[in-house]
């Protein structure tokens, strides 16, 4: 079905591949044809200032933005279609969020191990035994039966990338995942992420710092005005980057 | 003669046992006085033929006087326990026809433990009816069968009574004998000449109203507890409709919420007892009326409910999707879960409204609280027992909203309890 439009690309068929992305919501476009494609283990971080749709875009990648125009395959599925399975694909995309979104009446554990239960079908013991190897993965081990409330920030937010990983997903979006963070805590974050990164995990990455886009990026993406303004990788980006656009926000925030 | 004297020691043993058993070993040889019967007069206070204990009596008893005895002394046993006033002590000579005429019979009274002694003027020798009675007779407040037993002396020789059938005394309830002891207290008596105090508090009713009500109590339990956990299912398959994508499933729920909230509960309650019977459908009143109440609860726990659910960051939602979770995953495992936590407190409240409800079914005469109340008010002519009523609906709702606040501590989500060292690889 997708196999039609291999233009672009000359390597692998991308395991993200988005075309003229729309979105509005009521009269604001926030969205403005996007198209971008994305390689297997490859990490695409994406920067701008708030309100250039990065948080949107990454939020229609899984659909839990409904596009209002464009196409995004995904797996060489296209999961814009009407009859897509949601579920399906969602399963197979791990998000990380802002503000956590942990599930307060569930431990450490048990946060971790619900999604698998529940639509993986896995085991309670199954599960159980890949939320301890998540949590420790992310250096939790010793924290499974506190309560979200009961963590620091930072240790929610590894929870809830130990709880996206343990479905395997194949791709993980993170949405700003250190903003809503005390500074001192943010380390612990990107060390989990860029960790990730090594292990060849495909990933999509909003986030406002610079240094782990440097480090860890294989291309930056640079978005204005629902608009990408600029793509590369992050030498090109931060050190020769064409747009004054794109130098007017890195001199800002670096 | 002889045959039926047999047969009615032998009766008599069947009742009363030993004691019987010892007089029929030894019959007395004289035919001169034979007990008809002891009997005490119903003293309940209501319309059943109750005698009860505790409460004063009057004892009747009779004998056929045969003619040409002499009976000069006739004595009298009452059981242990049981007072009397001798000096009252009427006897009187029913002779003639069905024995009709009336013969006073003059004679001296004496009394020594729980015997009285008559000992007549005149020996008894015209063939009659001999009718005592002992007034002030009050049985022990226990009940029991109560054998009156004696003796009689007929020329020079003292006999047994022959055994009848004991007086069958009901036993005092407990709150009819504090109620009697309580009458007697000076303290009740100044206490009641406050006309106020008396119609609200009178000590007496207060307690003899508190079984009685007592007993519309559970039935207001029994509505409660069982419409209660049916109105919750209600509210939550409402609340979850309202929700729905399809504007049908909404449609349909907001109308019902609508028009339950915006209509009285009495109303609904008339509609249902007197509209159902019209239409030719008979339902038992109790389960119909929890079924109102459990419907029109259902309603206002909907939109308790869907605040509840509203009230829960959208972050929840979407953080359970991007899992894979179905809504359906994500309501009963992510939001529900959470959602109760926060709505005990309304969710108490509902309660207790839907406890106080049940009493909008007496209306419509269902045995509940303030119907059982409404009778002894009724009988009483004191508003006492609506006080009592009143106790009971505190009984429930006091406590609760108490527990409410404890749940609310809970519900606030962090429990601590003891985790296992903290070690030092904690730092995020």
């Amino acid at each position: 079905m997708a196999e039609n439009n291999k233009a672009q690309t000359a390597s692998a068929e991308p395991i993200l591949r988005i075309e003229n992305l729309h979105k509005s919501f009521g009269a604001t476009d926030v969205l403005k044809g996007i198209s971008l494609d994305i390689a297997k283990g490859e990490v695409v971080v994406v920067l701008g200032p708030s309100g250039s749709g990065k948080s949107t875009m990454l939020r229609c990648l899984n659909l839990l933005e409904e596009p209002t125009g464009g196409k995004i395959f995904f797996e060489g599925e296209e999961i814009t279609a009407p009859k897509t399975d949601v579920n399906s694909v969602r399963e197979r995309m791990g998000m990380v969020f802002q503000q956590f979104n942990l599930f307060p009446h569930l431990d450490a554990l048990h946060n971790v191990m619900l999604a698998q239960c529940q639509v993986l079908k896995r085991s309670k013991e199954e599960a159980a035994k890949v939320a301890r190897v998540q949590l420790e993965r992310v250096g939790l081990g010793d924290r499974t039966d506190y309560y979200p409330s009961e963590l620091s920030g930072g240790q929610q937010q590894r929870v809830a990338i130990a709880r996206a990983l343990a479905m395997d997903p194949h791709v993980m979006l993170f949405d700003e995942a250190t903003s809503a963070l005390d500074p001192e805590l943010v380390r612990g974050v990107l060390d989990v992420m860029r960790e990730l990164a090594q292990q060849g995990m495909t990933m999509v990455v909003v986030t406002h710092e610079m240094s782990f886009a440097r480090d860890v990026a294989d291309r930056v993406i640079f978005m204005e005005g629902g608009h990408i303004v600029e793509q590369g990788t992050p030498e090109q980006v931060f050190e020769h980057p064409k747009s004054d656009r794109t130098r007017a926000f890195i001199g800002q925030v670096s | 003669m002889k045959l039926r004297r047999t047969f009615k020691l032998l009766a008599a043993a069947l009742i009363a046992g030993a004691c019987a058993l010892g007089g029929a070993a030894a019959p007395s040889p004289a035919e001169a006085l034979t007990v008809e019967r002891v009997t005490a007069r119903p003293n309940a206070g209501d319309t059943t033929n109750d005698v009860v204990g505790a409460t004063e009596t009057r004892i009747t008893w009779e004998g056929l006087v045969d003619a040409g005895e002499d009976v000069e002394e006739l004595a009298l046993t009452l059981p242990e326990g049981t007072s009397y006033r001798s000096a009252d002590t009427k006897a009187v000579l029913l002779t003639g026809e069905n024995y009709m005429d009336r013969n006073e019979v003059s004679f001296e009274v004496s009394s020594e433990g729980q015997t009285i002694t008559l000992s007549f003027d005149e020996p008894l020798s015209t063939a009659g009816r001999l009718n005592v009675q002992v007034y002030g007779v009050v049985f022990p407040a226990e009940g029991g069968s109560m054998q009156v037993t004696g003796t009689y002396t007929a020329a020079g020789a003292e006999h047994d009574l022959d055994a009848v059938a004991p007086i069958e005394v009901v036993g005092m309830s407990l709150p009819d004998q504090i109620a009697q002891y309580l009458e007697q207290q000076s303290w009740v008596a100044a206490w009641n000449s406050n006309k106020f105090l008396k119609l609200f508090f009178d000590p007496t009713i207060l307690v003899t109203s508190f079984p009685v009500v007592f007993e519309g109590f559970l039935m207001s339990l029994a509505v409660v507890a069982v419409a209660f956990p049916l109105a919750i299912p209600l509210g939550l398959l409402l609340a979850v409709m309202r929700r729905a994508r399809l504007a049908l499933w909404r449609g349909i729920a907001t109308t019902y919420v609508n028009v339950v909230r915006g209509t009285p509960l009495f109303l609904q309650i008339y509609i249902a007892f007197f509209g159902l019977p019209l239409a030719g459908i008979q339902v038992p009143s109790y389960v119909l009326g929890v079924a109102v109440v459990a419907m029109n609860s259902g309603a206002y726990l909907c939109e308790v409910f869907r605040s509840g659910i509203q009230s829960i960051d959208k972050g929840q939602f979407e953080a359970a999707r991007s899992l894979g979770m179905t809504a359906a995953q994500t309501m009963f495992h992510v939001i529900l879960p959470q959602m109760f936590r926060r709505v005990i407190p309304n969710l108490t409240s509902e309660f207790i409204t839907l406890y106080k409800d049940t009493s909008l079914l007496a209306a419509v005469g269902v045995m509940e609280l303030v119907m059982y109340a409404k009778t002894v008010v009724a009988a009483t002519g004191s508003i006492t027992p609506y006080i009592v009523a009143a106790v009971f609906y505190l009984v429930i709702t006091l406590p609760l909203s108490r527990v409410t606040r404890r749940l609310e501590e809970y519900a606030s989500g962090v429990r601590r309890r003891p985790h296992k060292a903290p070690s030092t690889a904690s730092a995020a």
